[in-house]
């Protein structure tokens, strides 16, 4: 009940807790490299087996970056709806996209098979796995460094006048921004509360009313976010930011042994996922 | 005219972001008592827990522990009417003008009496009143653009947006931070008259000592999640050791006035609204100790 406006408590993404564990002092390039490779092999992962592989695998580096995994898993909770409507869906549609498997049930047009079982489980389990992953590289890495890795992993692609700096720059002010548009929203429903608004009290199928109902909170937040970033386009140019600009940068990483052994275990385990042809 | 207690604060606890590792004591035992009809300044400095406390007051936050009866309703409790307690409780925000969301001025002022499930004739009574109460011509302005407004005008606009909803009581944060010198002595005066003519009881947080010495019947100052010395602004302001311990300033007046008994003179300290600090001034200057002293 006291957290009835706390809407901050559940946003894991883009904020940085800083408890030093051996995550967090990883070659950002490094541990944003594995990480990638990872959520890519979970995503490409279709076995029961595999998938248990890999929440336990996202549960242990919660454990290893010393964050409590109850703060990971809040994370999930605002996604909850999406992945039943998603796994509903899945169970509706995708039966006949996937020939073989026991056939369950059928009429009309719905088909559920073990495949398409199989399918949905696995997808929710993965979409949780992915959520833990990357709330632990964003936990664990600050935005500074989550720049940095981006620009010096994708700095081939200059070759071909991909805009490496400008990519990075984009996703590291939006991830940045999360959680302070959390908190402005926050402020904004306690405030038009304050003036007798109520959010989410009507009947969920009036769709309309409930969107009017957050018309007061959308369009001053809207207002917030361009006064904010006029404020940050300011206080970019009044430290001489130019666009295309060749810039060097503050801290240079260099990575360690133990670095190379967290990448090669990465990607071994990644292989694994990958191509081992696990039973179930 | 000390009314009977309308805000009773016991022993008041909240903890922000509990169970994660964000998690922040906020307040760590507050207590205080506010009577109908009084002017109460919340004076500490950021972080000790200001905004959180008067956030209870309309039950944006519930206590974690302790006691919070505000107009009767017990807090504590679980099931409680919140939407009278947010009717009887005026909560302005620290920056109001960001909360105005409709084209027009006068709609924007009645969202919230349209929200009471008024009829229009009412609302539209007290959109007139809240605009007048604020200082804006009902006829001239309701039909304005609100992104055309300046802050100051703006702001009242926003205030004109709570009083609408005819609270009992008025809590304000920071309502003057940010405004030019002419808006805020507008505002400060708006906030007194709705102390004094309409018998509102006002509550309000500030980092600024003129307007606490102006407006305030009674001061709290809070430190560390707890209020640690209450008062008239009189008490508060003369009590040197306290000032330095809890780092408080003073409005400039006592400033003057303490640098003046530092001289030697023989001034009253607690003479601090403008007017009685120069009248002690003149009375200085008049008594011809000028050319004996001096420096």
């Amino acid at each position: 009940m006291a957290s009835e406006f706390e809407l901050s408590r559940n946003i894991t993404i883009g904020q940085y807790v800083p408890t030093g564990s051996f995550i967090h002092r990883l070659d950002p390039r490094i541990k944003l490299l594995v990480f990638t490779i990872l959520v890519l092999a979970i995503a490409l992962n279709t076995s029961y087996v595999g998938n248990a592989l890999g929440l336990l695998l996202s549960i242990y580096l919660f454990w290893v970056s010393k964050i409590p995994v109850s703060y990971g898993l809040s994370g999930i909770k605002p996604a909850i709806p999406f992945i039943i409507i998603l796994a509903v869906l899945q169970l509706i549609f995708q039966g006949n996209v996937f020939s073989g498997g026991t056939v369950f049930f059928e009429y009309g047009f719905i088909l559920i098979t073990s495949e398409s079982i199989r399918l949905v489980i696995v997808s929710a389990v993965r979409f949780v796995e992915i959520i833990l992953l990357s709330s632990v590289l964003t936990l664990s890495t600050s935005t500074t460094e989550l720049t940095h890795a981006i620009q010096s992993l994708l700095s081939p692609l200059k070759k071909i006048k991909f805009p490496v700096h400008e990519i990075s720059l984009i996703i590291t002010i939006a991830i940045r921004f999360v959680p302070t548009f959390a908190i402005e929203m926050e402020k904004m429903m306690k405030a038009q509360a304050s003036r007798g608004a109520d959010f989410g009290s009507g009947e969920w199928w009036r769709i309309i009313q409930r969107t009017k109902d957050m018309l007061p909170i959308i369009i001053p937040l809207f207002n917030i976010a361009l006064s904010r970033a006029e404020d940050l386009i300011l206080a970019m140019e009044s430290r001489c930011y130019t666009p295309g600009n060749e810039r060097s940068a503050y801290s240079v990483y260099k990575a360690l042994v133990g670095d190379y052994i967290v990448l090669i275990i990465g990607l071994l385990l990644s292989l694994l996922l990958l191509f081992y042809p696990f039973p179930y | 005219m000390r009314g009977k207690p309308i805000i009773e604060i016991e022993n008041l606890f909240h903890t922000y972001m509990k169970g994660t590792p964000m998690e922040h004591v906020a307040l760590k035992g507050t207590n205080m008592v506010v009577n109908e009809g009084e002017c109460i300044a919340i004076i500490g400095h950021t972080g000790s827990g200001k905004s959180t406390l008067i956030q209870h007051f309309n039950g944006l936050i519930r206590p974690d522990s302790g006691k919070v009866i505000i107009d009767g309703i017990d807090l504590s409790k679980k099931r409680i009417d919140i939407k009278a307690l947010r009717r009887n409780v005026g909560l302005v925000f620290q920056n109001p003008e960001d909360q105005i969301f409709e084209k027009l001025i006068g709609d924007d002022i009645s969202y919230g009496p349209f929200k009471l499930g008024l009829p229009i004739k009412e609302v539209r009574e007290r959109v007139k009143w809240a605009m007048n109460m604020v200082g804006l011509n009902f006829e001239e302005m309701k039909d304005r653009q609100t992104f055309a407004l300046s802050g100051g005008q703006k702001r009242k606009v926003a205030l004109a947006g709570i009083l609408a909803l005819k609270p009992k009581i008025l809590v304000l944060d920071e309502p003057t931070a940010g405004l030019d010198p002419k808006s805020r002595n507008e505002l400060l005066d708006k906030i007194k008259s709705l102390n004094k003519i309409e018998n509102l009881t006002v509550i309000f947080v500030s980092h600024n000592m003129e307007e606490v010495a102006y407006l305030a019947d009674r001061v709290y100052v809070m430190a560390n999640g707890k209020d640690v010395l209450s008062g008239t602004p009189i008490d508060i302001f003369t009590d040197k050791e306290k000032l330095q311990r809890y780092q408080i300033g003073t409005p400039e007046t006592v400033q003057a006035l303490y640098r003046l008994k530092d001289l030697g003179y023989n001034v009253d300290t607690s003479a601090f609204t403008i007017s009685e600090a120069a009248d002690e001034i003149i009375k200085v200057l008049t008594n011809g100790e000028v050319e004996n002293h001096g420096k």
